[in-house]
């Protein structure tokens, strides 16, 4: 927020494509723990999502003429039909992940993590359906506008020059680009109402208002994988009251904080710290990794890009200039 | 910035018909998405068949993580199963815990696989959402059914066609529940020994196997 623009400078923009870096954060996020989860569910994939899963092609046939859900495993429910796709799937992700041909391959994953995880939703957790939401919006994003493959051969191709292109031409990637920025609004929108749904349901909890919350996840059998680190968490009154507190604080917040950019970035590092947190202390960090893919498309562009020179230690080149 | 583009007067027509247009669509899906998550109210009472349209299959989400109160109940499921001898004599076998199993393979493990984390935890979960009674043993509606088709598939193929060379012939659960003790300061007096409720017998078959191997 550099201070007011003139209308008339805002409509242009509108047929830019906003905020890449963020786009090409949350692809490569949601990638990153798509395909992490596969290769470990890789020895179990059969009994999860295949021929041995005993929730049986036949039972979700049931239910799919119920849902309508889609998913490419209700063709055949052969094994070779499904290893393929689960291959299909683990290679989507690495072409998300790198950024090549990301138009296509975003198409691929989304059809992929639909299909799998449609052929048993009982299976999932949050992640998964974070994972979900986010794999069908990135369809419509331009995500591999930077720290992409397609970047990176667009770069060695010579820059193209927009005001040289015909109208259609310029036309088109003008639509392009206002489907990507609604999508982006889409994905913002999203998480925005994780965090308020999230918050203002637990507002309403005898548990966090009494202080004591965070106990009680530490102390359920399935979501304490160390319970010397879960028991040595919640030993203190004061810890327990301030972490029950302080996250139903910052979910009522954050929608707000997003009126004030040093408050929405102090807020977002604590969110992201309290997913690293939960990635470890409640044995969930796929589900930790993808909420944090979905938080990074409010960092600010200027970290991005310091991250990018860190990571590469040049300028960043090429690339439409960020939003945020 | 770089030059402006001058836009001619059709090309501004497409751009602003588009503009609109994925300005409504998008504004449409959010409020779908609000109405989906958000307590229900009038206007998603109203709008019910509209929403639900958007939002299902794909959309759907539930991000009451924790909320209003976190789960503070372990809840153990256990199997058992009663076995026939080549001479027809049928003996009832001891009591197994199927989330017993899964505890040990969550602990200590930086990355649980849904497999041991999820599948029978949720399958538990959808059981009790499909039978409402008080005994939780009539299923409500056509899912029911296959809640319990789901939940013996889980424990026969943990549990094998045989048990001691004996083939199995029908199968029983039991859930038990117990509250989690609260933190060492609270002065709540708290029950937290385990609460067992069993099911009915349920018979096996030879389909009930299927692709299970």
């Amino acid at each position: 927020m550099t201070g007011a623009r003139p209308v008339g400078d805002l409509l242009p923009r509108l047929l830019t494509t906003l905020a890449p870096y963020q786009a090409a954060v949350l692809r490569i996020g949601v990638a990153t723990a798509w395909g992490g989860f596969l290769l470990r569910e890789w020895p179990n994939r059969r009994v999860l999502y295949g021929d041995r899963s005993p929730w049986s092609a036949e039972l979700n046939a049931r239910l799919l003429a119920d849902t309508h859900a889609f998913t490419l495993l209700a063709w055949n429910d052969g094994r070779w039909w499904f290893e393929a796709v689960y291959l299909l799937a683990l290679a989507a992700a690495a072409a998300m992940l790198l950024g090549w041909r990301t138009r296509a391959s975003s198409a691929v994953f989304a059809l992929t993590v639909l299909s799998l995880q449609n052929r048993d939703v009982f299976v999932g957790d949050g992640g998964d359906n974070v994972v979900h939401l986010m794999a069908i919006y990135l369809v419509f994003t331009r995500c591999g506008a930077v720290w992409s493959l397609d970047a990176r051969r667009r770069a060695r191709r010579g820059a193209d020059d927009p005001t040289a292109w015909s109208e259609p031409r310029a036309v088109l990637d003008a639509l392009a680009a206002m489907l990507h920025n609604c999508a982006m609004l889409v994905v913002a929108v999203q998480v925005v109402l994780v965090y308020a749904t999230a918050g203002w349901y637990k507002v309403q909890g005898s548990r966090w208002q009494d202080g004591t919350a965070v106990h009680y996840p530490l102390h359920l059998g399935y979501f304490s994988p160390w319970p010397e680190l879960s028991a040595l968490l919640g030993a203190s009154l004061v810890v327990t009251f301030l972490l029950s507190y302080g996250t139903v604080i910052a979910q009522v917040a954050f929608p707000f904080t997003l009126a004030n950019r040093r408050l929405k970035n102090a807020l977002l590092a604590v969110m992201i710290g309290e997913h690293l947190a939960i990635a470890v202390v409640l044995g969930l960090p796929f589900f930790s990794l993808a909420m944090i893919a979905a938080d990074a498309v409010f960092l600010p562009t200027a970290a991005l890009l310091a991250v990018e020179r860190r990571l590469t230690g040049r300028q960043p080149t090429g690339g439409p200039p960020g939003s945020r | 910035m770089t030059a402006v583009r001058v836009w001619s007067k059709p090309a501004r027509v497409v751009l602003v018909t588009a503009g609109v247009g994925l300005a409504a669509c998008t504004l449409a899906f959010l409020a779908a998405l609000f109405l989906h998550v958000a307590p229900e109210n009038s206007v998603s009472r109203a709008y019910r068949g509209q929403v639900d349209a958007v939002v299902y299959p794909e959309f759907e989400q539930n991000w009451k993580l924790f909320a209003p109160n976190p789960l503070q109940q372990n809840v153990t499921v256990d199997a058992r199963v009663q076995t026939i001898a080549d001479d027809g004599a049928v003996t009832t076998r001891d009591w197994l815990g199927l989330t017993a199993r899964d505890l040990a393979a969550v602990r200590h493990n930086p990355a649980p696989s849904h497999l041991d984390q999820n599948l029978l935890r949720r399958a538990w979960d959808f059981y009790e959402t499909t039978h409402p009674g008080e005994d939780q043993a009539v299923a409500a509606g056509p899912r029911g059914k296959l809640a319990e088709e789901y939940l013996k598939r889980i424990a026969l193929q943990r549990l094998g066609r045989t048990v001691a060379g004996e083939r199995v012939l029908q199968i029983q659960f039991r859930v038990g529940a117990a509250t989690v003790a609260p933190p060492a300061w609270s002065t709540e007096q708290v029950d937290t020994s385990v609460h067992y409720r069993e099911l009915a017998w349920w018979p096996v078959n030879d389909e009930d196997y299927r692709g299970l191997s």
